[in-house]
């Protein structure tokens, strides 16, 4: 199974992020990751082909159109295509590229025309520092990593308004975003069922960005926290309603559909690793001897190659299953979880080949190590991964 | 066998473990943040005789009969749990003054030990993969290429300079046709590294510690004392990555229970804390048979054990510090929390003085002295 095979689609994805990976995305890398700024030059020129305008326009409204829902899409291998390539630039700056993707998600899925039309206003045109506009998923809390069913920010129903209180961390955009998803709890005793998504436009009273936050890795993607103190949203903000379902359940599965997307760019970064370190060795010697001809290192190579296939191969068939309606939920976890695991043991690997040589301040490869580890963090941890494989080979429910 | 501490051991272990806990601790975020030790840890480097315990009494420094690996080892572990880029500086010194010690020549020895005493800073480098051009120049010898990037280098006036199977010297930073870079790197950022560019830079023949001859036997000597801190150093960065997470795991709660109860959280932890400690005990091994080193055969014991101890060593760390930065989670990714840095620190310990896997392997096959 070979997902580019015979499709000249895909194909044509692949080679064009593969170019502006490299004409435009490598070269400032260095410098987004040095000075942890956001690439916004970049974001303006890409504008056209930034997630949050397609998301939108793609999706018909639930309920509409059950036989066309049937079909199958081309648009989660488009992802995992596209996002390798890009993450093979800089994770960072493809994070950057896709984060208002995380919020034109639910919108997309469960928005009434009228709140994806206020989504679409609010990033429309550029904001008062000539930035294009961005959006904000804002779900993880200081005390809600992992276990997101136990959201402790809260909303209150006020007439024909919900007042939103309590704290975001962790959130993509958090300090720049024009728009916001917020995700709010507004029946304590309903559990999960009550946790619901609210559109909140920047600038309404009670919605405080907050500080960003200084990272390990994925520099040039803005991290902050995002503070919600009696912010009144108006009712038909609010995502899921006239017959729409709208709950956790479903904030649950929007995840579960984006882990391949992650997992291809966790192979991103160990593609752009292996290839630094296999370009040294070729060109390399010690004492005359190829390094290629010395089986320590010519071994490792082919492990991390064979790591960085299967990996690929986990994450094409988790997106050729999501296009074509199937219950991906395990394979998604499988992909995103070695895939992860794979960019951080190559990276890891290729700086001890490299030696000292990946000391040097600005070094490639140590930059990679550092942006790898996200991904076996954000969009559910390692263990959260195996947890739901784990789940489903013991016949429970996974999610 | 005896596995515990004698008295000036435990002396040493217990003092450094104050200094770190109470002092490095509180330091080490800080001087990540600003790539720049605070001014105190010169003065308690020196209150303490960091700088100068590799010195012989004789040209002021502390050093009076052997020096002990072992007690290093000890030290560097604790200083490992402190903060990695302030273990380097602390450490930085001793290579180059025993080796100045032991292979020098009296005007070397003048000219150098009683500036480590007063309080000129030394640092270590080799060039394992021939990246230098050594010519000779009558007795000098003639150095050209880059050397680093080395902790402390950036600000060292001395560097003791390992060219495998060339020589052993000691070059002045400041000399003519030497160029410094101070850099700063993602790892031990406070550490004051830097890399000198040399153009036909002049080692005066005083300075050369071993020449082509001599150099295959005082190279791994040299590299057998650096192998052991670091793997000891290594271990106790580890060792802290597991306090942390620990604590840590402790106050979580996720799912309705602490997070450090969960059996895939208590394993990391498991194998980790076992890697440390292990890795701990083949260091000191190491620096026990360095101690007792004499012969050709007792150096090669003891180079052997150093060798696998940083081997071992650098596998826990890293291992360590990125299950640690995984129990933290997002809060992990962040720099307010201390296991970040933790995970950037840890490189070093692998990456310096090259892959010590593939030397092992050379070395096996004859083609590394």
């Amino acid at each position: 199974m070979d997902i580019l095979h015979d499709n000249p689609q895909l194909q044509g994805v692949r080679q064009f992020a593969q170019a502006f990976a490299r004409q435009y995305i490598r070269p400032i890398a260095r410098k987004h990751d040095e000075e942890e700024s956001t690439p916004w030059d970049l974001m303006r020129m890409a504008q056209g082909m930034l997630p949050q305008a397609s998301l939108l326009d793609e999706r018909p409204d639930r309920g509409e159109a059950p036989d066309a829902a049937k079909k199958p899409r081309v648009a989660a291998r488009m992802s995992v295509v596209g996002g390798e390539e890009l993450a093979w630039g800089c994770a960072g700056i493809s994070l950057a590229l896709a984060g208002s993707g995380l919020a034109a998600n639910p919108v997309a899925r469960l928005g009434t025309a009228e709140q994806k039309a206020e989504f679409k206003r609010c990033l429309t045109g550029l904001d008062e520092h000539g930035h294009v506009r961005v959006a904000a998923m804002a779900l993880s809390e200081p005390s809600t990593g992992s276990d997101i069913s136990s959201l402790s920010t809260s909303a209150r129903r006020d007439g024909r308004h919900w007042i939103l209180d309590g704290h975001k961390q962790w959130i993509t955009n958090g300090q720049s975003a024009s728009v916001y998803v917020v995700w709010a709890q507004t029946d304590p005793a309903a559990g999960r069922v009550g946790v619901r998504g609210f559109v909140v436009p920047r600038g309404t009273p009670g919605l405080v960005p907050g500080r960003k936050e200084t990272k390990l890795g994925i520099r040039a993607s803005e991290t902050a926290q995002v503070h919600f103190e009696d912010c009144r949203v108006p009712d038909e903000m609010m995502l899921g309603v006239g017959g729409l379902a709208g709950g956790l359940g479903d904030t649950k599965k929007m995840l579960d559909s984006t882990r391949p997307a992650v997992g291809a760019q966790a192979v991103g970064i160990a593609r752009a690793a292996f290839e630094h370190v296999l370009e040294r060795v070729r060109a390399g010697s010690v004492r005359g001897t190829p390094l290629a001809s010395h089986q320590h290192i010519a071994f490792e190579l082919a492990e991390m190659e064979t790591e960085i296939q299967a990996s690929r191969l986990l994450v094409h068939r988790a997106a050729w299953m999501a296009d074509h309606h199937m219950d991906n939920v395990s394979f998604a976890s499988m992909a995103k979880a070695h895939a992860a695991r794979t960019a951080q043991w190559v990276t890891m690997r290729a700086m001890a080949i490299l030696g000292e040589e990946a000391l040097e301040p600005g070094h490639p490869v140590e930059k990679w190590y550092r942006d790898a580890k996200i991904y076996d963090i954000f969009e559910g941890t390692g263990q959260i991964q195996r947890r739901i494989i784990a789940k489903g080979l013991v016949g429970q429910n996974p999610t | 066998m005896d596995f515990a501490l004698d008295e000036v051991q435990e002396l040493v272990v217990r003092t450094v473990r104050r200094f770190v806990e109470r002092d490095v601790r509180a330091w080490a975020a800080d001087a990540d943040r600003a790539a720049a030790p605070p001014d105190a840890l010169t003065r308690a480097g020196r209150e303490l005789g960091f700088f100068t315990d590799a010195v012989p009494a004789g040209h002021g420094g502390l050093l009076e009969g052997d020096y002990s690996h072992l007690i290093r080892a000890l030290r560097g572990y604790e200083l490992g749990r402190g903060c990695a880029a302030l273990a380097a500086l602390l450490e930085t010194n001793v290579e180059p003054a025993l080796a100045i010690q032991r292979w020098g020549s009296d005007a070397v020895r003048d000219q150098v030990l009683p500036t480590l005493a007063a309080g000129a800073g030394a640092a270590t480098a080799r060039d394992s993969r021939g990246a230098l051009t050594v010519e000779t120049d009558g007795d000098d010898l003639r150095i050209s290429g880059r050397i680093g990037p080395a902790p402390a280098l950036g600000v060292a006036r001395w560097l003791l300079l390992a060219i495998d199977d060339a020589a052993l010297v000691v070059l002045d930073c400041d000399g003519a046709g030497v160029t410094r870079e101070a850099l700063r790197p993602s790892g031990w950022r406070a550490a004051r590294w830097g890399a000198l560019v040399c153009d036909r830079a002049r080692i005066p023949g005083t300075a050369v510690l071993a020449d082509r001859v001599a150099a295959p036997s005082a190279i791994p000597e040299v590299l057998t004392w650096y192998r052991i801190s670091l793997a000891s150093r290594a271990a106790g960065v580890a060792a802290a990555a597991m306090e942390h997470a620990e604590r840590y795991g402790r106050d979580r709660v996720q799912f309705g229970q602490p997070i450090g109860s969960f059996e895939s959280i208590l394993r990391l932890r498991d194998d980790a804390e076992t890697g440390a400690a292990a890795a701990r005990l083949m260091a000191l091994h190491a620096g026990w048979l360095a101690d007792r080193a004499g012969d050709e055969a007792s150096w090669a014991a003891a180079a052997d054990a150093a060798s696998r101890a940083r081997v071992l060593a650098g596998d826990v760390v890293a291992r360590a510090t990125v299950d640690a930065v995984q129990i933290f989670g997002g809060y992990g990714f962040v720099n307010d929390y201390p296991v970040e840095k933790l995970m950037r620190d840890a490189r070093a310990f692998e990456a310096l003085l090259g892959d010590e896997r593939f030397d092992r392997i050379l070395a096996a096959k004859g083609e590394r002295p």
